[in-house]
């Protein structure tokens, strides 16, 4: 503490108080108000290459989406077909397991771009196919559309705030622990994932989330009712291999790739530039489903999924300008 | 009727051991040509260890 030579020591009786302020004390620390990590740039700056990344994010906005919606029904066209053709034995059950699992993991890429309505937006003429590829593309894996594109747009509102980010419990500290984590959230006594999504929606009480609730509920009854039946009745290894194993294969994929390995570490991470990470992916771009610039999908929801590689290269020098570390995706030549 | 399908939820992997391992279990056994042990039909074993799994993860709240 502090002290006044001039003062005698043995006058003072009554307990000396801190003061709240004490300026010789200040030395700098921690601000009383969190103000965030400095990426060093004055006000103009950071203005002026707002100014710039918009410009570039507006050329990559739209762009043609009906292949998203001949995938979307063909994939799942192609699914259903799945079960008649399993009963009549007309299938190779390996290989149509294998077909399911890519089907069932990629169906949440084409409701993931309804979920931001980048096919329609509201009062569109194709408003209606918006909703139509958001509704069929999850059902492989008992995920109602109502339920995703309601969880999907809080996770964004709220990106890596523990509690109030729905993705929050993927979080792990490695990639392994968050392959387990994706398995272990899904057990019946464990609030993550699709658990924690149902507590959320209760508490929001609004009257979309008390839909989606529904929704959830009737697809995961219909879910039970298919596998019970396909199986009582003679046929439950191709229930298995047909829809039990891909959702269960494709959940966790989706939640590895976009949810765990874009935003890892969450702790503290919640400002525009830091709340998701650029990564390489072993498995490359396709197999890691464009997860690797998800950074332009959080700063810009409306660039659809194919075209945020491009939107990357393009604003490469904002990012590095703004403190994102984009060494992980080097620049390309001629870009 | 909210908790008619709250109790449900509940008993859903007692169900799932009942009504979808217990015959994935017997038709698995039935495609390797295996038999039940202790001169059990292979669905009535199906059943015993598909019940029990479920209902022990009602209880623990996990599969494993």
């Amino acid at each position: 503490m502090l002290e006044d030579p001039k003062l005698d020591h043995g006058a003072i009786k009554a307990p000396v108080e801190p003061a709240l302020y004490e300026p010789a004390l200040d030395t700098g620390g921690t601000p009383a108000l969190p103000l965030g990590r400095s990426d060093g740039l004055d006000r103009h700056t950071r203005r002026d290459l707002r100014k710039e990344e918009i410009e570039i994010a507006r050329q990559f906005h739209g762009g043609r989406m009906w292949p998203y919606a001949v995938a979307a029904f063909g994939c799942f066209a192609l699914w259903v077909s799945f079960f008649p053709l399993a009963i009549m034995g007309y299938l190779n059950l390996p290989l149509a397991c294998l077909i399911s699992c890519v089907i069932a993991t990629g169906g949440y890429v084409t409701s993931h771009e309804a979920m931001h309505s980048n096919i329609a937006r509201k009062g569109e003429k194709l408003r209606w196919l918006n909703e139509a590829v958001g509704a069929v593309s999850t059902i492989p894996i008992v995920f109602p559309f109502s339920m995703a594109r309601i969880m999907h747009l809080e996770h964004h509102y709220h990106c890596n705030d523990p509690l109030k980010d729905p993705d929050y419990t993927d979080e792990a500290p490695n990639w392994w622990m968050a392959i387990y984590k994706t398995w272990y959230n899904r057990q019946p006594g464990v609030d993550g994932s699709i658990h924690h999504y149902k507590r959320i929606l209760l508490e929001m009480g609004t009257p979309e989330a008390k839909r989606a609730l529904k929704e959830t509920m009737l697809l995961q009854l219909f879910f039970m009712a298919v596998l019970f039946t396909m199986s009582w009745n003679g046929y439950a290894i191709e229930a298995a291999l047909l829809w039990w194993l891909p959702r269960h294969v494709g959940l966790s994929y989706i939640r590895f790739y976009l949810s765990w390995a874009p935003h890892h570490p969450r702790e503290g991470k919640t400002g525009r530039y830091e709340n998701t990470n650029l990564f390489k992916s072993k498995l490359g771009h396709v197999m890691s489903m464009g997860m690797q610039y998800h950074i332009i999908h959080h700063m810009y929801p409306g660039i659809p999924n194919h075209r945020t590689k491009h939107a990357y290269y393009a604003m490469r020098h904002i990012l590095e300008a703004r403190g994102v570390d984009v060494s992980p995706l080097p620049a390309v030549k001629g870009n | 009727m909210e908790n008619v399908f709250k109790q449900l939820f509940y008993w859903m992997p007692f169900l799932f051991g009942i009504g979808f391992i217990a015959p994935l279990i017997a038709q698995t056994m039935n495609l390797w040509h295996w038999q039940a042990p202790f001169g059990l039909s292979n669905i009535g074993f199906g059943l015993i260890i598909g019940g029990a799994w479920g209902l022990q993860t009602v209880i623990r709240g996990r599969w494993v």
